[in-house]
C-alpha cells in the first residue's frame, strides 16, 4: 500500500493529466494577486482620466458593475457558476485561459 | 501632458485575435515592451481590452527607447580619476 509501488491514479492508469477540483492555497494568493492587479490597471486608467476630465463609458462600467477583489465573496473568487456541475459550481481554475481572463460575476442565487 | 506608461506582461498567446490586435493596435508585439500613450477616452478603451494582460501607469513625461535603456544601465563601480592619454 505504501512507497514506490502504491496503487495510485497515475501508477495504475498510466498517463494522468487532471486538473485538481479545488485550488490550491499558493494558486489561490497568486489569483488573489491578479484580481489586485486588474483593479490597480482600472483605477489607474479611471485616475488619470478624471484628471483630464474625461468620461469612459468602458470604464464607468466596469466600476459600477464588477466587485473589486476586497468586495467579493470567497466564493465567486475560487468558485464559478457551472450549470452541468453538482451544485451548480466549480474551480475558477477549471475555466479556460482563466489567469488571462476576468470573471467575477455569478448568476444571482447560484 | 499626461502619458499612459503601458507595459505587456502577459502575452496572448491562445487569446482571441482580437487580442492581439488592441496590443498592436497599442504598439506592443513582445512581452515586457513598454510604450507610452497619450491619456485619452480611446486609449482607455483600449487599455481596458487587454486589461488583464498589461500593468499602466500614469507619468507626465514620455521617454524613448534610448532613455530606457539607460535608465537600466546599472552603476558600473568605478569612476575615471584621469585619462591615461592626460597622465604625463
Amino acid at each position: 500500500m505504501f512507497g514506490l509501488f502504491r496503487p495510485s491514479s497515475p501508477l495504475s492508469g498510466g498517463l494522468l493529466w487532471k486538473r485538481p477540483w479545488r485550488m490550491s492555497s499558493p494558486q489561490k494568493l497568486r489569483h488573489r494577486l491578479r484580481l489586485r492587479a486588474v483593479d490597480s490597471v482600472v483605477a489607474t486608467v479611471d485616475a488619470a482620466l478624471t484628471r483630464q476630465g474625461l468620461v469612459t463609458k468602458n470604464v464607468e462600467r466596469w466600476k459600477n458593475e464588477m466587485p473589486t477583489e476586497a468586495e467579493m465573496l470567497p466564493k465567486d473568487k475560487y468558485t464559478m457558476f457551472d450549470r452541468k456541475e453538482r451544485r451548480y459550481r466549480k474551480g475558477v481554475h477549471k475555466l479556460p485561459k482563466w489567469t488571462r481572463v476576468s470573471q467575477r460575476l455569478n448568476p444571482p442565487g447560484f | 501632458m499626461p502619458y499612459f506608461r503601458i507595459t505587456l506582461l502577459r502575452s496572448a498567446i491562445g487569446l482571441p485575435a482580437r487580442t492581439t490586435g488592441v496590443l498592436h493596435a497599442l504598439g506592443l508585439k513582445k512581452r515586457m515592451t513598454t510604450v507610452y500613450q497619450p491619456v485619452s477616452r480611446d486609449i482607455a478603451g483600449m487599455i481596458m481590452k487587454v486589461k488583464e494582460l498589461v500593468d499602466v501607469q500614469e507619468v507626465e513625461e514620455r521617454r524613448t527607447k534610448a532613455e530606457m535603456k539607460e535608465l537600466r544601465r546599472p552603476d558600473p563601480g568605478f569612476y575615471i580619476e584621469k585619462r591615461a592619454s592626460a597622465a604625463p
